[in-house]
């Protein structure tokens, strides 16, 4: 009997996602997009490849693959349709990631197991009107009432939120603490008190449903705090290089499916007799979109290595994020000129990475603040 | 019941580009992919398997990548995988090819089904399937659209050039199926990990291990030998008809009468 070498798992998630994605998510991105709502259909299909739970422990249900793993899924997932990979991660990362780690027993049988078979839909609450990556502005406020926390406030931009079954939510527990003061509260859909509002009508990622969430004199059992107190942060910035990480993936995904078309496109469409592909003002567009989607991706898996190593390379996650996310904005612009008139019409997908782009400038950070994260860890500030 | 699925790992030829000068397949950044009938062939097992309960081996002849489909195959449902890989099988033909599949199943031992696609994206030859059956003696249903399993025996519809025919046939019998079948299932992530572990349920065995003999297998073993693979040139022989639309269409009816067609009365 031989011995030969086993493939490299990596390899085979890429292949299997690069299909699924090719045969089930492509045929139908825009008329997902069009219909402009959460296509539980198709997050049915997905939870049937067992993505949501590629993180998770096999003793739980899930495939027990490394960040590196993960990344490769979404990557895949968004050169087809990036609302489709936004829901993905959601489910698969700060969805139901502290429910994994801090959950009881039974959060964990009734709504952690089922989230990542695709039965229940998590979401994740920590932006609000005056608080995003300025952490200490939250005030939703948790306020223990004998073995019950009492939650008032809002939270806005909340992926998922119009078609989640249950929510982690950033809350404040004791204001005088500053961040320690921030823990996480699991707070389940029909919780008298809960508000969910209707959805937004957004630029992108259409097929990705986003709303503002209400809280008024919310009250949860104790053991609904997920997370030791004053540890949400603490917790939070744990996982911050993998969210990072994988919008980075997320950026990469799009700005190859932008390359894609655009350098089919340069090689079909004709002017002057040539095809347009034959101008070198093409050409430089075509070799500047494959220059950075190889810089990228070298970048986001490096990153991942290192994750999966046990480090934790907030920098690199940052400037990883950072430069991703720019390249793909800049690969959906360039294929849009490539695409010229075409690209303003919504026959073509261009028009989608154009939009759709837009989502990825947020999540994880924005430029703006990552170039100060990246510089101050520079030693300039 | 035991149910063999032979699959096959091809270049996907959505991607193929023929180099012009030498008449060889250029394989350089082409992907390689699980023949797409052989997915509807271990879908037919698994439906099989989930309705009546089934064992399933999946297996291979190729190079060592081709332990990739059979990882597919198992993070599918298969519950064993065997991929045959050995210089000794190199330059196989279709022949020499099913007299080494064939030895395998004769070393996995019992079965009652075998089961593969029709044919394969990258030879088209369709004749793997017909041979196996023939090196094992056993019953072989081509060319299968539908299936049903009974108790020891199965139904099944074939397609034809001028219609379809539904036939029975004993175990243990091949069968050879085409994509109008079922939809395939995709594979987990969870097998796709374990598939590629050292726990899989994944062998590989050489030639020896089949007790194949040189002379039977690879390239010594085949009957047939590829000289030269080309492409055809196009010789199209366009013709413009022009005038009214009523002399257009009496110039186009003479021009098929011409060519011996008959245009009814």
């Amino acid at each position: 009997m031989n011995k030969i070498a086993t493939p490299i798992p990596e390899d085979l998630i890429r292949k299997m996602f690069r299909r699924f994605t090719e045969e089930e998510i492509i045929p139908r991105a825009r008329e997902m997009d069009e219909a402009n709502e959460f296509p539980r259909w198709m997050f049915e299909k997905v939870a049937r490849t067992g993505a949501y739970g590629i993180r998770y422990s096999p003793r739980v249900g899930g495939g027990g693959g490394n960040t590196t793993q993960f990344c490769v899924m979404v990557e895949e997932l968004a050169r087809g349709s990036m609302s489709v990979a936004a829901f993905t991660a959601m489910q698969c990362l700060m969805g139901t990631n502290f429910l994994y780690e801090y959950g009881t027993p039974d959060h964990h049988e009734r709504l952690f197991k089922p989230a990542i078979r695709g039965e229940k839909v998590a979401s994740f609450a920590l932006t609000e009107a005056d608080a995003a990556t300025d952490l200490a502005g939250v005030k939703t406020i948790a306020r223990q009432d004998g073995d019950e926390w009492i939650i008032n406030g809002s939270k806005t931009w909340i992926t998922n939120a119009p078609c989640a079954d249950f929510f982690t939510v950033l809350c404040q527990t004791d204001k005088s603490k500053g961040l320690r003061g921030l823990n996480f509260f699991l707070i389940e859909r029909g919780t008298p008190g809960l508000y969910v509002s209707k959805k937004f009508d957004k630029l992108g990622t259409r097929a990705t449903e986003i709303s503002e969430l209400a809280f008024t004199d919310v009250r949860v059992p104790f053991e609904n705090r997920l997370g030791k107190e004053g540890q949400g942060v603490s917790n939070l910035m744990r996982m911050l290089g993998v969210i990072r990480a994988m919008t980075a993936a997320l950026s990469l995904g799009l700005a190859r499916a932008a390359y894609e078309h655009a350098a089919r496109y340069a090689m079909e469409r004709t002017q002057f007799g040539k095809k347009i592909g034959s101008f070198q003002l093409v050409q430089q567009k075509i070799a500047n979109m494959a220059t950075e989607i190889w810089a990228s991706q070298l970048m986001v898996y490096k990153v991942t290595e290192m994750i999966d190593r046990g480090e934790r390379p907030l920098k690199e996650a940052s400037m990883a994020k950072y430069f991703a996310s720019e390249v793909a904005c800049r690969a959906a612009d360039e294929a849009t000129r490539v695409f010229g008139a075409y690209s303003y019409s919504m026959e073509y997908d261009v028009q989608r990475f154009y939009r759709d782009c837009r989502f990825l400038l947020f999540g994880g950070g924005t430029s703006e603040i990552l170039q100060t994260i990246i510089s101050r860890e520079c030693g300039v500030f | 019941m035991n149910i063999v699925v032979l699959v096959k790992q091809v270049p996907n030829t959505h991607d193929v580009r023929i180099d012009p000068k030498t008449g060889n397949l250029i394989r350089e950044g082409v992907e390689s992919i699980i023949n797409p009938e052989d997915r509807h062939a271990l879908e037919a097992a698994l439906g099989i398997k989930d309705r009546l309960g089934a064992e399933i081996t999946a297996l291979t002849m190729g190079p060592p990548q081709a332990i990739e489909v059979i990882c597919e195959a198992v993070a599918t449902g298969a519950d064993r995988g065997i991929l045959l890989s050995d210089k000794a099988f190199a330059g196989a033909d279709t022949w020499a090819t099913s007299t080494a599949l064939g030895l395998a199943i004769k070393r996995i031992g019992e079965f009652d089904i075998i089961l593969a696609g029709r044919q394969a994206i990258d030879g088209d030859t369709a004749q793997i399937g017909p041979q196996v059956a023939e090196f094992l003696g056993i019953p072989q249903l081509t060319y299968v659209r539908d299936l049903e399993v009974l108790e020891g025996k199965i139904t099944a519809e074939r397609v034809l050039e001028d219609g379809c025919e539904r036939i029975e046939a004993p175990f243990p019998v091949l069968l050879t199926v085409l994509a109008a079948l079922n939809e395939p299932r995709h594979p987990t992530v969870a097998g796709m990990l374990r598939s590629a572990s050292e726990r899989a349920p994944i062998e590989v065995w050489n030639a020896a291990d089949i007790g194949a003999k040189a002379l039977d297998v690879g390239f010594l073993g085949s009957l047939t030998q590829v000289t030269r693979t080309f492409t055809p040139k196009e010789a199209r022989n366009t013709r413009h008809l022009e005038g009214s639309p009523g002399s257009v269409a009496a110039q186009l009816i003479q021009c098929l009468q011409e060519q011996g067609i008959r245009l009814g009365e």
